[in-house]
């Protein structure tokens, strides 16, 4: 085994391989003259001390662990379902302690914003009387709930759980490219990761001084409790999941077990003069806060769609009465719209009286004719996005796409403006991946996870999605995409020279 | 305090659990008697597949395939060990939260390994080994969820699904064995230790009963022993310290499970072989099987399907 040398020492050979090639857009490990990033060194250097075989194994392990505790997603075909793991990277992406101090910072301004917004929207409006935001674009839109409007929500917390997308843009600079505030997912595969990390590299994650994120359960919990804690002592909170079937079900399963408490379905719960209870094997048990996994659209067929056989009829009365709580509140979504999100800028200033620390990529909306008619110009560099749709759908990627795609898009566009932004193409910043057994650049973007109750707290951690395919800048996992554990490191953390555990591995 | 639909989901994963590995012990004993070329050696495997449920052991049918469809085939009308394993599996996931990791590890492991497209390759290469290998795994899965998981509701409503399980499958066991069914009177020492061997018995009724092999001893053995954890009675003592405890302080009316699987055990241990000789082994099995299926829908209806009117805070 290699002896790992000092980071002083090894700084002078510390350049990007041959082999490794540098795009255009910014890498997380090498500067774009070709060093090595400070931050990056021991991680570095550990990699270059074992040996392609070494990797390949530690992949391997690191697979397999994966499978046998049950991190999977089911795929269906033609007359079967397989599991398969979410692919899963071996190196850490790492991220320096002042790059996350300003996006701790960020993240807790843009969500206390957001939760103030919400509570506006569903009250006052005194934002749309202001003239900040349409009065169409918030009330027009189908995520806007207006059962929800004047209804008490603690703290202001319409949000409680929020896993926003960042990404890095080619100068290095990190952007919020999209608030997720209905169900965010991810948090398990964080968790797993940090998991799998630590065994992976323990000397360099020691060394390192990474910031823990273990303590994510107990923080959710908290979050939950502190719902309810104003009305119910010791509240029972609950996990309420789509069922088996669904393919974040691990994830549920997960923080049900980490939190300690039952993980339910809609047919467990059931209503009684507006009280939740839960059907136990000693009889009905009250609910007082229930963390939902399951949309806003199915948790109640009595308030929202009909058909759904997924949530409890009757709940959203009871939520109404306020004899339970539901995390997120119903109709966070209408805050996190493609084209609401252009606003959260002057949202942020509108409400806290700052400019947003974390910037919002530049957003063109179709619904203003000048801005329609510039996207209509420049079709062939900007991404142009349904508002209304999510997951890849509805959207054109103006480089990637043909004349005659182009063309019939802009047909689109000018029928119905309302429904479309545009923004410019972004190259995501890559980290460093093994890739059949070969170390090569993949664009990754950044999900961290904000907690908000009686305070707002950030996991220092998030999830790193990866684009597995060479090139590709498309990282959901229902893509093609992967994942990688994400240390953030901490100030304090001098480089320990120690070294004995590393080599002893 | 538990929810109903866990408690039945764990019950489940008790006894597909339990089914698993009585199948396994059946192809294998199925496979082991036919390397003998006498008709013990094919008696034996008849009975085994009488305890499975194969009504007419055609004489084409050879014992292999049937071992492999045994242990193999999904569609198996009766089950299967994989199918067996996929259920357990199943609903351990659906309660994933409410066991341990190490329980959930051996059982995905298990599942991972029965399921695999090289198993029917394995099988086929060594069956042998390849069901003591599940074999081996289940007792560890049983062994983690023993050592790690507390011993508290949840776990009891998994351990009352083996016992249950258990008994029914012994029970049908002996039935088909010792009843007549078979047309002739079980004397054979092959075929006596291949019924040892099915209920994994062999070793303890040995030590109990010496090597002197006959029929009478091995009913009295697999019904009323006290201490070997696959007797009848064994399982019935379980069930109904299980059952005790679990609707200890509830308020169960008619059907308490607790109260039918009392008087079973009761039963169990106020009847002798003697008895059983007199009346027929039939009775006493077909009492037995008919009890578990009493207790298991009287568990049903108590725990998990009660009526909700009876059940609202006042």
């Amino acid at each position: 085994m290699v002896d790992i040398q000092t980071v002083q020492d090894g700084s002078e050979s510390m350049r990007r391989p041959e082999d490794y090639p540098a795009g255009l857009a910014y890498d997380e490990m090498f500067a774009a003259e070709g060093g090595t990033r400070p931050h990056y060194q021991l991680l570095h250097n550990r990699i270059r001390s074992l040996g392609a075989m070494e990797l390949a194994e530690r992949q391997q392990t690191l697979e397999r662990s994966f499978l046998l505790q049950g991190i999977t997603f089911t795929v269906y075909g033609a007359d079967s379902a397989t599991e398969r793991i979410i692919p899963t990277d071996l190196f850490p992406r790492i991220i320096s302690a002042p790059e996350w101090a300003k996006i701790e910072k960020g993240l807790i301004q843009r969500l206390k914003a957001l939760n103030l917004f919400l509570a506006d929207i569903y009250g006052a409006q005194k934002i749309i009387g202001d003239g900040v935001v349409p009065r169409d674009l918030i009330l027009g839109a189908p995520s806007y709930r207006r059962q929800m409007q004047h209804l008490y929500v603690p703290h202001n917390a319409y949000v409680n759980v929020c896993g926003s997308d960042l990404i890095r843009g080619e100068d290095g600079e990190f952007f919020v490219l999209e608030d997720n505030l209905r169900v965010p997912s991810g948090v398990s595969y964080m968790l797993a990761n940090r998991e799998a990390a630590r065994r992976t590299f323990p000397g360099t994650f020691r060394q390192a001084g990474v910031k823990p994120v273990e303590r994510y359960p107990d923080l959710l919990l908290a979050t939950l409790k502190s719902m309810a804690g104003d009305w119910r002592p010791n509240p029972q909170v609950v996990v309420l999941t789509p069922g088996v079937y669904n393919s974040a079900y691990y994830e549920h399963a997960y923080l049900a077990r980490l939190m300690g408490v039952p993980l339910v379905e809609g047919r467990d719960l059931s209503i009684h003069d507006n009280l939740v209870f839960m059907r136990t094997t000693a009889g009905l048990r009250r609910v007082d806060v229930i963390y939902r996994r399951v949309d806003d659209d199915f948790i109640d067929p009595l308030s929202f769609r009909r058909d759904s056989s997924l949530g409890v009829a009757g709940l959203f009365n009871a939520y109404r009465s306020g004899n339970v709580v539901i995390c997120n509140a119903p109709g966070t979504g209408v805050a996190d719209d493609k084209a609401v999100y252009a606003f959260v800028p002057s949202i942020i200033k509108y409400y806290l009286g700052e400019e947003a620390i974390l910037p919002n990529v530049k957003t063109f909306l179709c619904r203003i004719p000048a801005e329609l008619n510039h996207t209509l110009a420049n079709l062939d560099k900007l991404v142009v996005k349904a508002v209304g749709a999510s997951g890849g759908y509805g959207m054109l990627v103006g480089p990637h796409a043909s004349a005659a795609e182009r063309a019939e898009f802009a047909d689109a566009l000018k029928a119905d403006p309302e429904n479309y932004i545009a923004q410019p193409t972004i190259q995501l910043s890559t980290a460093p991946c093994l890739v059949d057994g070969k170390i090569e650049p993949r664009h990754v973007d950044l999900r961290p996870f904000i907690l908000s109750g009686d305070k707002v707290v950030v996991t220092p951690g998030a999830l790193t999605r990866v684009a597995l395919k060479r090139g590709s800048l498309v990282v959901n996992s229902s893509q093609g995409g992967g994942s990688k554990d994400t240390w953030v490191l901490s100030d304090d953390a001098p480089p320990d020279s120690d070294d004995e555990l590393e080599a002893g591995q | 305090m538990m929810l109903a639909r866990v408690a039945d989901s764990l019950y489940w994963v008790g006894r597909y659990v339990e089914r698993a590995e009585h199948f396994s012990r059946l192809a294998s004993v199925m496979l082991n008697a036919t390397l003998d070329r006498t008709d013990a050696g094919t008696q034996a495997a008849e009975l085994a597949r009488a305890a499975i449920g194969d009504r007419e052991p055609a004489a084409d049918a050879n014992p292999f395939e049937a071992a492999r469809a045994l242990v193999l085939n999904r569609e198996r009308a009766g089950g299967s060990v994989v199918d067996s394993l996929s259920r357990a599996r199943e609903n351990a996931r659906q309660v994933r939260d409410q066991i341990t990791t190490e329980t959930w590890e051996r059982l995905n492991l298990l599942y991972l390994r029965a399921t695999d497209s090289r198993a029917e390759h394995e099988f086929d290469a060594n069956a042998p080994d390849f069901l003591a290998g599940i074999i081996a795994d289940l007792h560890l899965f049983k062994g983690a969820a023993d050592a790690t998981m507390s011993h508290g509701e949840g776990w009891r409503f998994m351990v009352t699904g083996v016992h249950l399980e258990r008994a029914r499958l012994i029970a049908r066991l002996l039935r088909v064995c010792f009843s007549g069914h078979q047309g002739a009177v079980l004397d054979d020492h092959l075929a006596l230790v291949s019924v040892l061997r099915m209920a994994c018995a062999l070793e303890p009724y040995l030590r109990a009963y010496t090597a002197d092999l006959n029929s009478r001893y091995i009913l009295e053995f697999l019904l009323f022993d006290e201490d070997f954890p696959r007797s009848i009675r064994y399982s019935t003592d379980r069930m109904e310290e299980h059952l005790n405890r679990l609707s200890r302080g509830r308020e169960i009316g008619r059907g308490d499970p607790a109260r039918l699987a009392g008087r079973l055990n009761a039963r169990l241990a106020y009847t002798d072989v003697e008895d059983v000789e007199s009346t027929g082994a039939s009775a006493i099995l077909t009492a037995v099987e008919a009890e578990c299926t009493a207790i298991h829908q009287a568990m049903f209806d108590t725990f998990v399907a009660y009526p909700l009117e009876m059940r609202l805070p006042a």
